[in-house]
């Protein structure tokens, strides 16, 4: 190859456009990681900032000190523990409820004549335009006591005393399930519109009833779609904050909480980040799984 | 196959239902903010007041104007950095580290916001001083915003770059522009729409983060979402009804425009085809 | 590989025009799969050259290779003198009409055109007469402004190909040109086409997998498969000289039958084989040796049919009438004899109803000359 042909090529041209994302993204989310790691092992100081050091070096002694109690802690203080649980736990329901409302909802609009898909897939996806803060708020004011809900439901004569749900892990369930609906929706949707009616049809002509040909054609080819909305939706929501501190009640325990308390309230930076690299654990395996998928819908068909 | 009656019903039982829940809450917003009671919950008549007491905070606008300020430059960052990211996806054949790469671009779609937030702040804490960057304050939130929406920027792009027929740009290189000259004289024009909303959707996260922000605002640099945020944890304010009406609005005006051009451009699309077919050239 | 015939044509030979594109042992491997199997062709300067064969044949990969789109393995590509290889598409002075097109939807179809003179930095008004040129060449000269969704697919194609001759390339690559054209836009195009490149003198490869429209395109055809060439020759040479028995039969219709050499002499040779009683007779002798299995290929049109039995003494069979296939100029009768072999002959219909009440069920006699088959020992 010679220098004419080098340059030509630009290899130059090529990793500099690599390297901006690749960069941006080791620096500014995967190696804060690796420094959430290092000051889980440190402990709570009265310092600026507000941890003790790992490494010493004192008379030319170099001293690694881990502090393996945050750790120990999570393990042992059943509150934690709890905390894990139930978020993993609420998190599951959520995403199951969201995929039962969802699924039916993205089939009928992938079913549909695409002019009015357009317009109702953006439907789905509107609210989520609008602060999801605001939205979660709302939701304050519908299951309070004295809110629309029990208002209704008494006025109607269905119950004769306001229902507790504000405040309660149900209330939680209905606000996750609220806000990241259209995160389940759109992956399905964007599956179930990919596929080839004709497979139906062909199922049709061979004698499949309706609810068959969904059950072993639909439903299994649509599988990437499920895969990819139930982890849109479950891994942000094990660690939720937002939606359990305003709708959620004391026994509403989510880790996100516990990790905000820690940092916020107790200022303890060192257990705030054992908190944070234990949730990475339990949520690493769903993420490689989500990644795979993502990466392969993202290169699309280059080999 | 038709539908049968049956299916239809269901069709539309179910589609209703899903979009009940999905604004029912939104409607409930709007009108309670003309509610003339402080009680968000009670009917008391019909009254403006909130919006009034709203455009009179303060601290609220200010709040807002951070907010705005963030939200635009964090759009613009992740816009280019998101694309470029689309590119390597979608137009780099493997590379070492390309799944790497792909895990980088990824996980930041699910990641939990407590843990992007703290390790930010952890990361700007310990080494922000060696870069110049202060690890509390609109800068520090600009950067977080950044890395969590850039991901969202290279799936939109990406999608679209796929659908893009590549003999496209290899006409372009073999009448003689080079692979630079593509991208801006041929890919960009074509994918503009998709830049369009990717940068819509990064503003948007930014502009409703109060997760992040928390972590890495400084005093003068309280965002919208960090007000709205302590003051709905009072207690419910109608004030904060007005400012969702108000966003709410703001929101479906855009939304309404964008599709009304995006109908327009379709529909003369189609008579141009149309058009074209008649005259069988 | 096979000998290029020396006819040029009507070209005035001049000095390095015989080899004017050389493709040199090219060979293009993909993590192991060999698209393109140490393919080596000399294309005259001036001629419309086409490479034709069937999908996965590795047409399309030679075609990208030469445009630049992929690297050979192996080989050269020299044009003009030049070597290709290590230049990117757009240094090349090769230009591509894309099977789809690929027509800039966001530019209108002077901008199209004008888009290579751009990307060479010519003045303004040097490119807006050229692309007055381009667009009178191929009689768009109302539609300049128009943008490419609002052309039928005819006017797209005639864009495409004024904005690959626009830089006046050496070489034009044509990328299955008539793909996107419905049959009879085809036939016109075809001869459109032709007419447009050869008056403006370009040196032409083209890919196709439509024999058709390579015998009716091209001055020289290259049979393709598998990577590698089959044959190289002018159409009525690929047709009536099939070099093998893939040759023979991927262009047009043939009866195939095996047979072996029964007396080899110099002016002529005799073939027995199992499908016929009589023998095959040969007007001339060929390259082989006594008992020699080879293949005699019969085109249809050949053959001639009829109720009365020939007189001459070999070149003829005997059998039932099992089908007729009725295109309105011609029939195709399907004849089984009794060795069980079926034999197609054409029957021109040359007066109307005049198929001498040949029909389903009827014996008859089928018949040729000393020289209308061809003899292939591979």
């Amino acid at each position: 190859m010679n220098a004419r042909a080098l340059k030509r090529f630009f290899p130059g041209g090529r990793w500099a456009v690599i390297a901006v994302p690749f960069l941006w993204l080791l620096l500014f989310f995967a190696i804060p990681f690796l420094i959430v790691l290092k000051i889980s092992f440190s402990r709570l100081a009265i310092a600026m900032p507000p941890y003790t050091p790992i490494v010493e070096y004192v008379d030319k002694a170099l001293t690694l000190r881990l502090n393996l109690g945050n750790y120990v802690a999570l393990f042992t203080d059943s509150q934690y523990v709890v905390a894990y649980l139930s978020s993993i736990r609420i998190a599951a329901v959520s995403t199951l409820l969201c995929l039962l409302i969802g699924y039916p909802m993205a089939y009928f609009i992938a079913r549909m004549k695409p002019s009015t898909r357009n317009i109702a897939l953006m439907a789905v996806v509107l609210p989520s335009w609008i602060s999801f803060l605001l939205r979660v708020y709302a939701w304050v004011g519908i299951l309070d006591a004295n809110g629309i809900l029990n208002r209704a439901l008494m006025g109607l004569g269905v119950i004769d005393a306001p229902l507790r749900i504000l405040y309660t892990p149900l209330a939680a369930y209905i606000g996750i399930v609220y806000c990241y609906l259209p995160f389940m929706v759109l992956p399905l949707y964007a599956n179930l519109v990919k596929l080839d009616l004709r497979l139906l049809e062909a199922a049709y002509d061979l004698g499949a009833k309706p609810w068959q040909a969904f059950l072993r054609i639909t439903l299994p080819l649509s599988r990437a779609g499920i895969v990819a909305g139930c982890m849109l939706v479950m891994i942000p929501a094990v660690g939720e904050f937002v939606i359990p501190e305003m709708l959620g009640g004391p026994d509403t325990l989510m880790i996100g909480r516990v990790l905000w308390g820690e940092f916020f309230n107790n200022r303890d930076w060192p257990a705030a980040s054992a908190v944070a690299i234990v949730m990475l654990l339990l949520l690493m395996v769903p993420i490689l799984v989500f990644n795979r998928y993502q990466q392969k819908e993202m290169e699309g068909r280059l080999t | 196959m038709n539908p049968t009656f049956g299916q239809r019903l269901l069709r539309w039982t179910v589609l209703a239902l899903g979009y009940a829940f999905l604004y029912l809450p939104i409607v409930l917003l709007i009108v309670y903010s003309f509610n003339a009671s402080r009680l968000a919950t009670v009917w008391a008549g019909f009254s403006t007041k909130w919006y009034g007491e709203l455009l009179r905070d303060r601290q609220i606008l200010e709040a807002a104007w951070v907010s705005l300020r963030i939200a635009f430059w964090t759009a613009t960052a992740a816009t280019v950095i998101g694309t470029l990211g689309a590119m390597v996806m979608t137009r780099f054949h493997r590379f070492p580290g390309k799944t790497m790469f792909g895990a980088l671009i990824t996980a930041p779609l699910v990641m939990p916001e407590v843990i992007i937030g703290l390790s930010i702040l952890l990361m700007l804490v310990s080494v922000g001083a060696a870069m110049g960057i202060p690890s509390k304050g609109m800068v520090a939130i600009w950067i977080a915003h950044v890395t969590l929406t850039v991901s969202f920027v290279t799936v939109v792009v990406s999608s679209r770059l796929q659908e893009l027929d590549k003999s496209l740009e290899e006409a372009a290189m073999d009448l003689g522009a080079n692979r630079l000259k593509v991208f801006f004289l041929i890919t960009l024009p074509i994918i503009a729409p998709a830049l369009v909303s990717g940068w819509l959707l990064a503003f948007t996260l930014s502009l409703d983060d109060v997760v992040i922000a928390s972590f890495v605002a400084g005093p003068d640099s309280t965002t919208l979402p960090i007000k709205v945020f302590s003051s709905v944890r009072l207690g419910v304010s109608p004030k904060i009804n007005a400012l969702a009406t108000l966003m709410i609005m703001a929101v479906s005006i855009a939304a309404i425009v964008g599709w009304w051009l995006m109908y327009r451009e379709d529909r003369r699309r189609q008579l141009d085809m149309q058009l074209a077919l008649q005259e069988n050239g | 590989m096979a000998a290029i015939n020396e006819r040029a044509n009507g070209f005035p030979a001049e000095a390095g025009s015989e080899r004017y594109l050389r493709i040199e042992g090219v060979r293009k491997e993909f993590d192991g799969f060999v698209a393109v199997d140490d393919v080596s062709l000399d294309i005259r300067k001036g001629e419309i050259f086409a490479l034709l064969g069937g999908s996965g044949s590795g047409k399309s990969t030679l075609l990208r290779c030469l445009a630049g789109f992929e690297r050979p393995t192996k080989g050269k590509i020299v044009l003009d003198g030049e070597v290709m290889n290590d230049l990117p598409p757009y240094e090349r002075p090769i230009n591509m009409m894309f099977q789809s097109y690929a027509l800039f939807p966001h530019m209108t179809v002077e901008q199209n055109i004008a888009f290579g003179l751009k990307q060479d930095g010519l003045a303004k008004d040097a490119i807006r007469r050229r692309v007055g040129e381009m667009l009178e060449m191929v009689q768009l000269e109302k539609l300049a402004k128009r943008k490419p969704h609002q052309l039928s697919g005819g006017q797209q194609q005639r864009v495409a190909l004024a904005r690959s001759l626009a830089k006046g390339p050496k070489l034009l690559l044509l990328d299955e040109p008539m793909g996107a054209l419905d049959k009879k836009l085809r036939s016109r195009m075809q001869l459109e086409l032709v007419n447009i490149i050869e008056t403006s003198g370009v040196t032409c490869v083209m890919v196709t997998h439509d024999q058709e429209e390579a015998m009716t395109m091209a001055t020289r055809i290259a049979l393709i498969d598998q990577g590698w060439i089959q044959q190289v020759g002018t159409p009525d040479e690929i047709y009536e000289q099939p070099g093998n028995r893939f040759a023979a039969g991927f262009i047009g219709s043939v009866n195939l039958v095996e047979a072996t050499i029964d007396e080899d002499e110099p002016d002529y040779v005799t073939l027995r084989t199992p499908a016929f009683d009589a023998p095959i007779h040969i007007g001339h002798g060929i390259t082989g040796f006594e008992g020699q299995q080879v293949s005699f290929a019969l085109r249809p049109e050949k053959l001639g049919i009829g109720k009365a039995e020939p007189e001459q003494p070999h070149n003829k069979a005997h059998g039932t009438i099992e089908d007729i296939a009725y295109f309105g100029s011609h029939s195709v009768y399907h004849v089984r004899l009794p060795s069980g072999i079926k034999l197609m002959a054409n029957f021109t219909n040359q007066q109307r109803w005049a198929s001498e009440g040949m029909t389903w069920g009827d014996q008859v006699w089928l018949w040729w000359g000393d020289n209308d088959g061809v003899v292939l020992t591979s």
